[in-house]
């Protein structure tokens, strides 16, 4: 028998009928024992939106997620660019050998590229000083931290302008690119990127930079064209750290906050059914290790199940799943599960 | 005595690296509760800009100690140990910075400084200083703190060996041509220190300034010329805290998980600490399943009396388990070679994430075997 993950609309249809029954059949018991509603899985809207901003905890699988995000809007036609900020694991999940400050063309509707902040603040300076001799001098890998710090925000200033600069690309009077997809550093350095327009706004008022500035901050804000998705998986330091950056960017920063994205969410293998078949065994049969390896994935689906309840009562809004892989991706084609979630959750017809 | 637990008895200081996502928060809390329990007074300081050891501790946000019970319902009680406690800090750089230029400056200077706007401004985010700034408090907490050990919690992955290097590359910015450009910033042009070539720069800088409506640029000059006066005693500092660092009193423990994509980052971070000449003491290995419950033959026979269907499913669960503790094994191995460093701890993936101590416990069980403190309590008794 082929095995399960390498059928990945089989393990999409299993999540979906899963999702479905599970809510039906899990609703009353959940409720019971731990006093929440379980989360309907939720809609993605990309409608109008021309930047997607993904970030999230270290290690829960933001690029993943945003490499997967960028090869579903391509497949139902949208040209997508994929940026990532420093070097990363963009490229392999891409398919792309290296990814550079020109954005390269991966398919007809696929483009990528890195920005380095080092290299935009040497381009900026440049720019600003027309003295190449100067600004060189300037520009030692020491002096980068002094400017950068002379204005906090800056680095981070110039990353958001260089996405700017290609979400007014044009080409024949028609966008370059339909979509950005931005993976942004993880959340505590996140922050200060998204902070950056309102950071700097407070030093700067007049000149060129502060208008730069309201620009930046407007694309940031508009909630027509611009979304930020915060990446979790369903354990609990992961889920309060998303709360946190939750309500930081959405309260405090009043950005366009989407529905939580909840990664490598495991799958359901053993139904209620199952579970009391499990429970009524004697105590010898329990070390078994198909039953010691069974009472595992029941637990983790459990517990995974109760950090969901956490989010959707934090944020009061479904989150989207995407499952579990057993073998973890590192390529386009491993990447097509979490490609294919996504689509559906957003809408996306490919 | 595991190599482990020679370690959290001997050592100072106790650094704890790895990538985001390995769990390294947690283990470091592990670590430090046991030290304590075994009656070291314990400090465990967090750097992650996350606070994620608030969140384990249960700590709310600020610079201050949080005293961390340790009798807990459940876990092992230390019965006739010595008495050790386990504060928590988390790091506020700001302060931390403050608290140094007071500790070096005339105060009249240290005055001066902290009022400048560019240092108000800097203190908190200039790259490198908050990571040298946590070294800063790390070694004033082992130096001066009262405690017999720090346990830290370092910043994930690339920002760990930043964390590190800080003090060198501190030391490298004071004494380079850089700082010296930014105290008098004419000497970048041909007529060093001349009238002319103070002219020239002016008009580059107001012409900078009026571009960027930032008065700052100017003012870096004003802050590099007040914190010059204080280069000489604050390398010194930097030296005493580079050379306790890499000393012996300091272990690094690096934490990894065996999943492919974090050993690969787990690896970049390995090879990155040994061009900053410190040594990996030993790695505790996070979130591997056990062992010896998937060696045995993938082809058992079922557990009697259950329903076919469910048989199956009982097959494939264990099957893809199975392969998953495979492949852990296989990618882990390369990283471990390549830290060429002692496996000092294992602790399997639980299905329930850790968030309470009590859980925490529950991970120090496995790090620090349960027979060894009967044994040695026996022992004791012999003598």
């Amino acid at each position: 028998m082929q095995k399960l993950e390498e059928r990945p609309q089989a393990v999409n249809a299993i999540c979906r009928r899963n999702t479905r029954v599970y809510a039906a059949t899990r609703k009353l018991t959940l409720r019971r024992r731990h006093g929440y509603e379980p989360g309907v899985a939720a809609r993605l809207s990309l409608g109008s939106q021309r930047l997607v901003i993904v970030t999230g905890k270290g290690g829960v699988g933001k690029t993943t997620v945003a490499a997967a995000l960028a090869r579903a809007a391509s497949a139902a036609g949208r040209r997508t660019l994929a940026v990532e900020v420093g070097g990363g694991r963009l490229a392999s999940l891409l398919g792309a050998d290296t990814l550079g400050a020109e954005p390269v063309r991966i398919a007809p509707t696929l483009s990528a590229a890195r920005i380095e902040p080092e290299d935009a603040l040497a381009d900026f300076v440049e720019g600003v000083l027309r003295f190449r001799l100067l600004s060189r001098r300037l520009l030692g890998s020491t002096s980068f931290q002094i400017l950068a710090a002379a204005a906090p925000g800056l680095a981070e200033l110039l990353v958001l302008n260089k996405v700017h600069a290609w979400l007014e690309a044009r080409r024949l009077r028609r966008p370059l690119y339909d979509l950005i997809v931005l993976d942004a550093p993880a959340s505590g350095h996140s922050l200060p990127l998204l902070s950056a327009p309102r950071t700097l706004g407070a030093l700067a008022r007049l000149g060129p930079i502060a208008e730069l500035l309201r620009t930046l901050a407007g694309m940031l804000a508009d909630a027509s064209a611009t979304l930020v998705l915060l990446v979790t998986t369903p354990e609990e330091l992961a889920v309060r750290e998303t709360i946190e950056l939750h309500e930081e960017l959405a309260g405090r920063e009043r950005l366009p906050v989407g529905p939580p994205i909840v990664n490598a969410m495991p799958g359901r293998r053993f139904g209620p059914s199952d579970v009391e078949v499990l429970d009524g065994l004697g105590a010898t049969a329990h070390d078994h290790p198909w039953l010691v390896a069974a009472r595992f994935l029941v637990e983790r689906r459990r517990e995974a199940e109760s950090q969901l309840g956490m989010l959707r009562q934090a944020l009061g809004s479904g989150a989207v799943r995407l499952p579990f892989l057993w073998t973890p991706p590192d390529d386009p084609a491993s990447l097509e599960p979490l490609a294919e979630g996504l689509a559906s959750a957003a809408g996306l017809a490919a | 005595m595991t190599p482990l637990q020679r370690t959290l008895e001997s050592a100072r200081i106790v650094l704890c690296v790895g990538h985001g996502g390995v769990g390294k928060t947690t283990i470091t809390a592990a670590l430090a509760t046991w030290a304590a329990r075994h009656g070291r007074r314990t400090a465990v300081l967090t750097v992650d800009p996350a606070q994620r050891l608030k969140d384990t501790l249960g700590l709310g946000r600020g610079d201050g100690p949080r005293r961390v019970p340790l009798t807990l319902d459940g876990a092992r009680g230390g019965r006739g140990a010595r008495a050790g406690h386990l504060d928590a800090y988390l790091l506020d750089v700001k302060r931390t910075f403050d608290e140094l230029i007071v500790a070096l400056a005339a105060p009249e200077q240290a005055r001066i400084i902290l009022e400048n706007r560019l240092y108000q401004n800097l203190s908190g985010s200039l790259a490198g200083t908050a990571e040298y700034m946590a070294v800063e408090r790390v070694y004033r907490l082992a130096d001066e703190g009262g405690y017999d050990l720090v346990v830290v919690d370092t910043p994930p992955a690339r920002h760990a060996v930043d964390f590190l290097d800080a003090p060198r590359r501190l030391l490298a910015l004071l004494e380079s041509r850089v700082f010296s450009i930014l105290k008098d910033p004419t000497t970048i042009l041909p007529a060093a220190g001349s009238r002319l070539a103070r002219l020239v720069l002016d008009a580059v800088l107001s012409g900078l300034e009026r571009f960027t409506g930032i008065g700052l640029v100017r003012e870096v000059g004003d802050f590099v010329r007040a914190i010059d006066t204080l280069s000489i005693a604050l390398a010194a500092r930097i030296r005493a805290v580079q050379a306790t660092l890499a000393g012996p009193g300091t272990a690094l423990v690096l934490v990894a998980a065996p999943e492919p994509r974090l050993v690969g980052e787990t690896g970049v971070l390995v090879e990155a600490l040994g061009r900053t000449g410190l040594r990996i003491g030993g790695i505790v290995v996070n979130r591997s399943l056990p062992r010896a419950l998937f060696e045995q033959p993938a082809d058992l026979s079922p557990p009697e009396n259950l329903p076919s269907a469910l048989v199956g499913r009982l097959r494939r669960g264990h099957a893809d388990m199975r392969a998953l503790a495979a492949r852990q094994e296989a990618v882990l191995a390369p990283l471990v070679a390549k830290a060429r460093a002692p496996v000092v701890g294992r602790v399997p993936l639980m299905a329930a994430g850790p968030g309470s101590l009590a859980e925490l416990a529950a991970i120090g069980a496995h790090l620090f075997p349960e027979a060894d403190e009967p044994v040695a309590r026996a022992r004791g008794l012999a003598q």
